[in-house]
Order: structure tokens, then sequence, then C-alpha cells
């Protein structure tokens, strides 16, 4: 039986924790231990934030859905926005490595979704706005 | 003569430093610092998750207190912040301590 879990949330940075809530709930009952279900946590936390400040610009009428379901021995995370385009390449790299004077505060988000997740991939139409999907192996 | 004791500013930010909660304590970090408090110690160990915002609060207030000759410095991190710290270099910009009373005197 696959078991399908999603949440559609207005597109304001107080349900960052439920979210998570939500998150922990359908990678729990998928079969993901506590690091993974953490891991997975953190780069939706990461990418419903980037969603809310950069594809709704700070609305909070936006509207973000979020899907999550296990396929195979994969963990798949969807998240849907109606916002203005969302461009990776656009997004500088953090430059972890540099001294305190140097570091810059962008790109930090998408540093994170990579390192936590096995794939990252962005979608976008004009009909439809950005799609996020992101996978992470459940073993 | 004595030395006098730097003043020093404990913060102890509770749950998740997400977006959503880096917010406040961006607020007061800004406060703390306009008011000449430049010695700071955030206590984390009843902050379970900290995302790229809350690192962003923290690395900003650090920035402002180093030029005014302070320094932001953190304690009591659970291992998943000291991995996200570590992961994101954010390890290399902050003294890190395990235990409160170490940071405190470091400030001496």
């Amino acid at each position: 039986m696959v078991q399908k879990f999603s949440l559609t949330v207005d597109s304001q940075l107080e349900h960052l924790s439920e979210i998570a809530d939500f998150v922990e709930l359908a990678a729990r009952e998928s079969g993901l231990d506590d690091n993974k279900i953490y891991e997975v946590q953190m780069a939706v936390d990461e990418a419903c934030a980037n969603v809310i400040e950069h594809a709704y610009h700070g609305r909070k009428d936006g509207t973000i859905d979020i899907g999550c379901e296990r396929r195979g021995k994969e963990f798949v995370v969807t998240i849907q926005d109606f916002g203005e385009r969302f461009d990776p390449k656009k997004v500088a790299r953090p430059r972890t490595r540099d001294p305190l004077s140097k570091r810059n505060i962008g790109g930090l988000g998408l540093f994170f979704m990579h390192k936590m997740m096995d794939k990252v991939h962005f979608e976008f139409s004009p009909g439809s706005g950005n799609r996020l999907t992101m996978i992470k192996k459940i073993k | 003569m004595a030395m006098a004791q730097k003043e020093i500013t404990v913060l102890t930010p509770q749950g998740r430093l997400d977006a959503a909660g880096a917010r406040p304590l961006e607020a007061e970090l800004k406060q703390y610092m306009a008011a000449g408090k430049i010695h700071l110690l955030i206590d984390l160990a009843g902050t379970r998750y900290i995302s790229s915002n809350g690192l962003r609060a923290l690395l900003a207030a650090q920035k402002q207190a180093k030029e005014r000759g302070g320094a932001l410095k953190l304690c009591c991190l659970s291992p998943r912040l000291v991995e996200i710290f570590e992961m994101s270099g954010f390890d290399r910009v902050f003294e890190i301590f395990d235990k409160r009373e170490q940071a405190e005197e470091s400030f001496e």
C-alpha cells in the first residue's frame, strides 16, 4: 500500500513548525529513522522558508502544497507554490570556509537542502509556478 | 587595581530557530547591541533546531559585536546543532563551548 501525505498551508513563516511536524509524521510512517527524519525536516523547512521569502516575497496569502510519499526505497517530497520563479542557478554558493569578515549571508538555505537530500530538482512553468522535488534514500 | 569585569549578556533561545523563530532573536540582539551590550553569550541548550535564518541572525550580530570590540559566543549545543555549525563552517565564526561556565569564564 502506498501512503501519500499532503498538507496545504498559507505562505506564512508561522506555519514552518506545523510543516516540520507534518514531515516528521509522514517520514516516520514511511519508515525513516530519526536521523533521516531530521535531515528531511531541515531540507523542507529551508525550502518552504525560501518559497515564503522569495517566491511570495513575504506575501501571506500564497499557497504552499507539500506532498510526501515513499516510492520503493526512496522518500519523495514535493513542494508546489504559485509565486514568482525561483532560479537556483542565480543563487550564489555560500563560501563556508571564508573568515567572518567575508562571509555573506545568501545561499545557505539551498546549500542545506542539497546537503540533507540525495536529489533536489526545481521545475517552473508559468501557469503552475515552482515545483520542487526532493528525494531521500531510505536505505 | 582590579580589572573591571565585562558585563556578559546571556540569551537562551528556546525551541526552533527557524525563519520565524530567528526574527525575535534578531530583534533582541539588535536591542542589546544598540544598548552597548557587546559581550553576548547565546546558551543554546533549549534550542532544538536552527535553520539558515537562525545562523544568519547570529552571524549579523557577531559581525556587529566584533566591530565594536565585543564578541558573540555560543554554548551548550546539541550534537545535531554542532553538526549544522560544522557543515556550514559556522563553527569557525563563533567560539563554541560545551558548558556555560566555560563560556562565561572565557570573556574575562
